[in-house]
């Protein structure tokens, strides 16, 4: 590591610094009522007894496994989803276009509507709760994955496939042997994105009315009063948010299908 | 004897125009092409820049058709890319998600019948391109003729009928280009390739072909073949005789023609 490098990644911790501590000095004695803000020691003890239950400080303690498992499940199935209608109907969107003039102006008069805008419809169909969940992660998680992949599958280079053709591809290899990889970078690029739109749209659907998930404990803490559960529980979600997207490329880099991007 | 050997490819009255965007009358790119190669044989097609010889490469490679005229390999009609009409591009199009030895894999691997002796295939071509201790690297970490050696022998490992070569050496500095082009005619030498060899070069073309075919500013049009008589091997040194001296000069007449 070069020394500027390092004198780089030290700059990063600066600000965190000042923020943690412009958040105590608010929270001492005559500050902040700790209704409105807590104490970051406060939140510390709450948010490790959120997840172990030692000291019993809200009616959540030692629930975190039980929410997150909820929370991960949802993300999981409805971003799941997403990719599974998202990737193929976005690869044919790019390479066909039959399915590009069919799908695509569709696709996109639906994208203008906010993913938020269809809740109320989501509601009167599926109810209150779990199926409204799963149906406003995928829907949201659908488009970044549809359009990147068609983006992606649209822009490889035509030499790329010339040379496929000549080493002996059909069209069915050059499609998985060409044009899929050779997409990888801006598709990934969606899975990413979509990602992080399904823990948005996760903590929306779980706002209106679950029993169990991260979402579910924020409106619960709201009303009865536990400001530092509902940091908490932001914490977690965007803590699982980071990791969920880190196994995302993690995944796609240890099945080399970044080495575009890998370069050393 | 040369006419014993069998015609591996062929080219009748080839016509190719294209369509320009905002203009009436296409633009006529190739005329009444005539062309043919012997199995073995090593030819140059020589053009200025703009004469329309990629376009005809592409219609032999079969990734264009013809407006008109007839090409053939080993008498089959020229209609798809095929792995027996292998083609160098002036750029060496890898897939950079796959490291040397996988680049040079990959049409082996789409192949059923040597399906198990790939790897040893491919082993052996790169040994033979230079590339030893380099099949793990991934396209981005090599060179330029590096990369164009990988693509040499992706192509050459699927032994093709023709090798068709598109300015493959244009891109490279001199020196890399000399020694490609020593490493090419090496590898012709032992495995005797038929090569269509398409350059603006006219060193290059005098130096490792037996014949050249000059074309014509566009339309391009074939003026003239010279089969080359200098002796193989060809040293470098060849370039300062007189006698490739007076020959470089007139072809270099016919381009400017």
């Amino acid at each position: 590591m070069t020394v500027s490098n390092w004198k780089m990644d030290y700059i990063g911790f600066v600000l965190p610094a000042l923020i943690f501590t412009a958040w105590y000095l608010v929270t001492l004695e005559g500050g902040v009522p700790a209704y409105l803000i807590p104490s970051p020691s406060n939140l510390v003890r709450v948010a490790v007894d959120f997840a172990t239950g030692h000291a019993n400080l809200t009616p959540y303690a030692g629930t975190l496994l039980v929410h997150t498992l909820a929370s991960v499940q949802r993300v999981a199935m409805g971003f799941g989803l997403a990719v599974a209608v998202g990737l193929p109907l976005g690869f044919l969107t790019g390479r066909m276009s039959l399915a590009k003039n069919s799908l695509d102006p569709t696709v996109h008069l639906i994208r203008i509507i906010p993913g938020i805008g269809w809740l109320p419809i989501a509601i009167v169909w599926f109810g209150v709760g779990e199926n409204t969940t799963l149906f406003l992660i995928s829907l949201a998680a659908f488009f970044p994955i549809y359009v990147n992949a068609a983006q992606g599958a649209s822009s490889v280079p035509p030499l790329l496939i010339r040379a496929g053709r000549m080493l002996g591809a059909n069209k069915l290899m050059i499609f998985t042997t060409v044009i899929i990889p050779a997409s990888m970078p801006s598709t990934l690029a969606g899975l990413r994105l979509g990602l992080g739109i399904s823990w948005a749209y996760l903590v929306l659907g779980e706002l209106t009315g679950v029993t169990c998930g991260l979402g579910a404990v924020m409106m619960d803490a709201r009303m009865l009063g536990h400001v530092e559960m509902i940091l908490v529980s932001m914490i977690f979600i965007g803590l699982f948010g980071r990791i969920s997207d880190m196994i995302l490329v993690g995944s796609f880099k240890r099945l080399d299908l970044l080495r575009e991007e890998n370069k050393e | 004897m040369k006419l014993m050997q069998r015609t591996n490819l062929s080219a009748d009255g080839i016509n190719k125009s294209f369509s320009r965007p905002g203009e009436h009358d296409p633009l006529k790119v190739l005329e009444d092409i005539h062309f043919e190669i012997r199995e073995g044989e090593f030819v140059s097609i020589l053009g200025p820049s703009g004469c329309g010889k990629s376009t005809f490469l592409n219609i032999l490679a079969g990734f264009e058709p013809a407006d008109s005229g007839h090409a053939a390999c080993c008498g089959e009609h020229i209609r798809d890319p095929s792995p027996e009409r292998a083609v160098v591009f002036q750029s060496p199009v890898l897939f950079p998600w796959l490291n040397v030895k996988d680049n040079i894999l990959y049409g082996l691997k789409l192949r059923k019948d040597v399906r198990n002796e790939a790897e040893e295939i491919a082993s052996e071509y790169i040994r033979a391109v230079g590339l030893d201790g380099f099949w793990d690297y991934y396209p981005s970490q090599l060179s330029g003729g590096m990369q164009q050696r990988t693509a040499l022998a992706r192509a050459l490992v699927l032994r093709p009928k023709v090798l068709l070569m598109d300015e493959p050496f244009a891109a490279l500095d001199a020196q890399t280009r000399y020694s490609m082009q020593q490493l090419l005619l090496g590898l012709w030498e032992n495995y005797r390739h038929t090569i269509v060899f398409i350059t603006h070069d006219v060193e290059e073309a005098l130096l490792l072909s037996d014949r050249i075919c000059i074309m014509s500013k566009r339309p391009g049009r074939m003026i003239e073949e010279i089969a080359v008589p200098f002796e193989r091997p060809r040293p470098l040194s060849l370039t300062g005789t007189q006698e490739f001296s007076m020959l470089k000069g007139h072809i270099l007449g016919r381009l400017m023609d």
